[in-house]
């Protein structure tokens, strides 16, 4: 069973949190341990296997990213399988691969990953480097704000998916599917990015 | 999970990191990422204009220890090779070297991807057209 068949949900993407919030605490007391300590065995298996489904689905359905990740493997999205088919496509053709993230954002994680690790030379060596340290403060802005970005864009792509969901649209499904997988590349990147200068930074 | 002996070489003494003249005519550059991790692996080519042959290969990657492993491999294979034999090689001779476990196999993906993108820029740079080395290939 899917996890949000598992809530009685249908597969959209705008969720209310605070409702499935609700829902979990209310099965998860349905499903405490304890109130199968004097049920067969076999109960208080079937019970436990429950609730860590309970468990796995809200963790993964409450969390925006998480959610439609998910969202996107139920339809069928393997990410690494489509690399892999477009690696083996070039090389059947000659031609280059398409790559998925815009060049110019490999360009930027590449010199900012170069800043960061000579940040991180010049922290081993005891050193602060104040021009070094500035414009990774300026580049963690940058990214800052591109994730930020990346999620009001994100939000916008559920509700493209959400009415082709109350539609029936399924090409509107499917043009909101393919922009998700983009978008959530780019934001792997950025997700590193600001986690690994923040991590130089200290901060 | 553990590193085969081979990429924790590779990562220990990763072979031809560094960077080759960009703006040269003979170097050809590819950069490539793999979103699924967010790595990010450069691989260079410097190409000997009368006999296409690689003459030397660089590469710089952030990400983890079989990215590194892959495009170190990928650079110590190229060198010596003529343009069309180091456009042969595969993701999946790397994976079998370096003895890649299935979740890593995207790292092979990565280096493979960053060859061919080295030898089209270079060919682009060089006026080389893409189809012709099919063709010599067959």
């Amino acid at each position: 069973m899917d996890y949000f068949s598992f809530f009685n949900l249908p597969r959209r993407l705008a969720l209310d949190v605070v409702a499935l919030e609700k829902q979990f605490y209310v099965l998860s007391r349905k499903l405490h341990p304890d109130r199968f300590a004097s049920k067969p065995v076999a109960e208080q298996e079937a019970a436990l296997a429950e609730s860590s489904l309970l468990n796995d689905a809200y963790r993964t359905l409450k969390d925006p990213i998480a959610r439609t990740q998910y969202l996107l493997r139920l339809e069928g999205v393997e990410l690494e399988e489509q690399s892999k088919a477009a690696t083996d496509a070039a090389r059947a053709t000659g031609e280059q691969k398409k790559q998925i993230v815009p060049p110019e954002l490999l360009e930027e994680v590449f010199e900012l990953n170069m800043q960061l690790q000579e940040m991180r030379a010049a922290n081993k060596m005891g050193e602060d480097e104040p021009e070094l340290r500035r414009d990774l403060m300026t580049a963690k802005d940058t990214f800052d704000a591109k994730m930020v970005e990346t999620q009001a864009e994100l939000e916008g792509l559920w509700s493209v998916w959400d009415s082709g969901v109350d539609a029936g649209d399924e090409a509107a499904k499917s043009r909101a599917k393919d922009a998700m997988v983009v978008l959530l590349n780019k934001r792997s990147y950025l997700r590193n990015l600001v986690r690994d200068v923040n991590e130089a930074l200290g901060v | 999970m553990a590193y085969s002996d081979k990429v924790v070489d590779h990562y220990n003494h990763p072979r031809n990191v560094g960077t080759l003249d960009k703006s040269a005519a003979e170097v050809g550059t590819g950069l490539v990422g793999a979103p699924e991790c967010g790595d990010v692996m450069r691989l260079q080519i410097r190409v000997n204009p009368e006999t296409n042959v690689i003459e030397d290969a660089k590469f710089k990657t952030f990400g983890c220890g079989s990215a590194i492993a892959s495009s170190s491999l990928a650079t110590e294979w190229v060198k010596g090779k003529t343009i069309d034999e180091a456009m042969a090689i595969t993701n999946t001779d790397i994976v079998k070297e370096l003895a890649l476990p299935p979740v890593k196999i995207h790292c092979s993906v990565l280096a493979e991807d960053a060859i061919r993108a080295a030898i089209g820029d270079w060919k682009k740079k060089n006026n080389v057209a893409e189809t012709a080395t099919v063709a010599a290939a067959h």
